[in-house]
């Protein structure tokens, strides 16, 4: 199969920023798509060309697969990256894409069809004699059909979209009163985010930890797992913080379910990158959860323990070129810890908060890496998932990286819109988070507890905000910046206005 | 030299800025604290505070008696709505700054919990679900409308226990920031 030349990236935010980058260190020209919205975005300010799909809503722009096909082929693109979210698990759109001649980057849609659907993916780990969780290998027809499996199975159970991811359509449920209502309220939540309202049922396990491994496998035949991500810091099933490796995973218990994850993947046919991702409970058992067909948010922590870059491997497999290394030769080095930026607002219900991004300062320094989607003056989209961009710390070890990653939420200052960041901060200095005593209800307890106080400000620190209120708010601030710094300034004080 | 109260995180600080030929110098609280300022760039302040003696005293401006330098903080001028935040190393401090003379610059009382009750949208968005219709009792923390943005469905809850005296909206409808979705008595 002959090389990529052009790529067309059917995505936006960071991630579309992310494959551009990749695309141009292989000496590929990257195309990006935009909604009305997002003509100024970074992804389009960084495309060798960009086009646009439509208006701001998904369906009507990055969701039209038909729109972005006929794009890639009148731009003369050999291939689509979908990223995640949007069409990256469509095997529709994978198909259509194989009709049209054009290289979808991802697995085959059979395979997708096999393990993308969360209910066919529970019979595929069957057969592949993968431990799962009890509960429903279908979708369900009714609230009264998920009512008899619940009794059966024993509550508490999981609802969860069949074709979900990200926690959308997914609802914890204790006891019978909840569950017709939640039944409806996930089928509709999953048939906007995802098309298809077919949610099933699982018996929850208690206070588990999110495992999952890395997939890869190429078009010869040749499958590898490239060490697991420790995803456990949750809220309502979106994650928050991820790390590579795990503290509580040791080699046996990562070669155990690596090989059973590659086992899964050749059995489906797999190809590409892929995620299984696993629960493992207080005795280190594990169950299969789902698998996920595409390039994950938080692949960077694998991409900095492995010394591997996921896009660049994913392109050669579409190329249909081998593996260039086998399991042996992947060796997992330090350790890598990833906070997920939002535009929300933690002490209000954790309300999305578009708006203009009137300030931004980024942190730096060594062993970090920020997959940025936004700049200063960006109007940070309704439409959208609220990710700002993902920051990434590697270090020798654990506590390095955590210090580092703490560090580096200090230095980062973002203006205008509420975020996450000072939550972040709270987490990396939790001595339970730090002792990596977490599973996936640990944010919802430390959220139930009131914040500590030094968390909120040393005394100095407040001295100053009051003393920089007060030079702020002076006529004139000494030195350079005394000047008139805006038209608006400027014209301010011609008329007067000015004090 | 004006006198300001600056609220910071709720705590009031009477804060007066004196400009010496020597340097700046704040006046805060009774105490008298020597400060450096520049403004490297729009909305950023470099603040060396406590002047110590161990830097240089220079020629320059920001040359001190006892010469230049101190504790540094960079603080960084954000607003959010009309709420205006300074960023000190991580961490963000509201602020409010009134000049005690005037009236102006200081914000209005919290409101009150008693009388009406109006159930705003806090972001643009689309109603997903009305929960409540008019002349329905509501309890503090029950579910009034459902709203959604950004791909994730919020429940607006009612603050206090009282009864529903109108809804303004349908489920489909769109909806602005701040606008009012339903009123509770």
């Amino acid at each position: 199969m002959a090389s990529l030349r052009k790529i067309l990236i059917a995505n936006r935010g960071e991630i579309a920023l992310r494959l551009i980058r990749a695309c141009r260190e292989m000496g590929i020209s990257p195309v990006a798509v935009y909604s009305d919205v997002d003509r100024s975005a970074l992804h389009v300010q960084h495309a060798d060309e960009a086009y646009r799909l439509g208006p701001a809503p998904s369906v009507d722009s990055y969701l039209c697969g038909d729109r972005i096909l006929e794009i890639a082929r009148r731009c003369g693109a050999d291939a689509i990256h979908p990223g995640y979210g949007f069409l990256s698990e469509n095997a529709d759109f994978a198909e259509a894409c194989a009709a049209a001649g054009i290289t979808f980057i991802g697995p085959p849609a059979p395979a997708m069809r096999e393990l993308g659907s969360k209910t066919r993916a529970r019979a595929a780990a069957d057969r592949a004699r993968m431990p799962r969780t009890p509960g429903s290998v279908r979708g369900l027809v009714s609230a009264e059909e998920a009512l008899r499996l619940a009794e059966e199975i024993g509550y508490p159970v999981m609802l969860k979209a069949a074709a979900g991811g990200g926690g959308k359509g997914m609802r914890a449920i204790q006891g019978p009163a909840e569950l017709p209502s939640a039944f409806v309220s996930a089928s509709e939540e999953a048939a906007r985010a995802f098309g298809s309202g077919e949610v099933y049922l699982e018996k929850l396990i208690e206070r588990p930890r999110h495992i999952e491994i890395q997939l890869l496998a190429d078009q010869h035949g040749n499958a590898v797992y490239l060490g697991e991500r420790e995803c456990s810091v949750q809220r309502r099933h979106q994650k928050v913080i991820e790390e590579a490796p795990s503290a509580v995973v040791g080699p046996e218990l990562r070669r155990r379910m690596g090989e059973t994850a590659c086992r899964l993947a050749r059995e489906a046919g797999y190809v590409n990158a892929g995620t299984v991702e696993f629960l493992l409970d207080e005795a280190q058992n594990f169950y299969f959860l789902e698998v996920n067909t595409r390039l994950q948010v938080e692949h960077a922590v694998t991409e900095l323990v492995t010394g591997l870059d996921l896009v660049h491997l994913q392109i050669a497999i579409a190329e249909g070129k081998p593996l260039p290394f086998t399991q042996e030769e992947i060796t997992l080095r330090g350790h890598a810890v990833e906070v997920r930026v939002y535009a929300e607002d933690p002490e209000n219900g954790f309300l999305p908060s578009p708006g203009k991004i009137t300030r931004l300062l980024r942190p730096g320094g060594p062993g970090l890496r920020e997959d940025e989607g936004v700049y200063e003056g960006w109007q940070v989209p309704t439409e959208y998932d609220p990710m700002l961009s993902k920051l990434i710390a590697f270090a020798p070890d654990r506590a390095t990286a955590i210090a580092r990653l703490g560090c580096a939420i200090d230095e980062y200052v973002i203006g205008g819109i509420r975020t996450n960041l000072k939550l972040l901060r709270r987490i990396l200095d939790d001595a339970d988070f730090q002792a990596a005593r977490i599973d996936t209800g640990y944010l919802d307890r430390l959220l139930a507890e009131p914040a500590p106080a030094d968390v909120e400000a040393p005394p100095a620190s407040a001295e100053a905000a009051a003393m920089g209120a007060v030079l702020f708010a002076a006529p004139q601030a000494p030195g350079p910046a005394a000047q008139p710094q805006t038209p608006w300034q400027r014209d301010a004080l011609r008329q007067g206005l000015a004090r | 030299m004006t006198v300001l109260e600056v609220e910071v995180d709720g705590v009031v600080h009477r804060v007066a800025l004196e400009r010496r030929a020597e340097g700046s110098v704040i006046h805060m609280d009774g105490q008298t604290i020597p400060v450096d300022v520049c403004e490297p760039m729009p909305g950023v302040l470099s603040l060396l505070i406590g002047n110590s003696g161990i830097g240089d005293s220079g020629t320059g401006d920001g040359g001190g008696e006892n010469g230049a330098g101190g504790r540094a903080y960079r603080c960084v001028r954000t607003v959010f709505a009309d709420e205006e935040s300074i960023a000190v190393a991580g961490r963000q401090h509201r602020v409010v700054v009134a000049d005690p003379r005037s009236l102006r610059g200081r914000r209005k009382g919290p409101g009150a919990g008693n009388g009406t009750l109006h159930i705003k949208a806090s972001m643009p968005g689309r109603v997903a679900r009305v929960l409540v219709a008019p002349g329905e009792a509501v309890v503090a923390g029950q579910g009034v409308v459902v709203i959604e943005a950004m791909k994730m469905q919020n429940e607006l809850k009612a603050a206090r226990d009282g009864r529903v005296a109108e809804v303004r909206v349908a489920a489909g409808d769109t909806v602005a920031s701040g606008q009012v979705l339903a009123v509770i008595e």
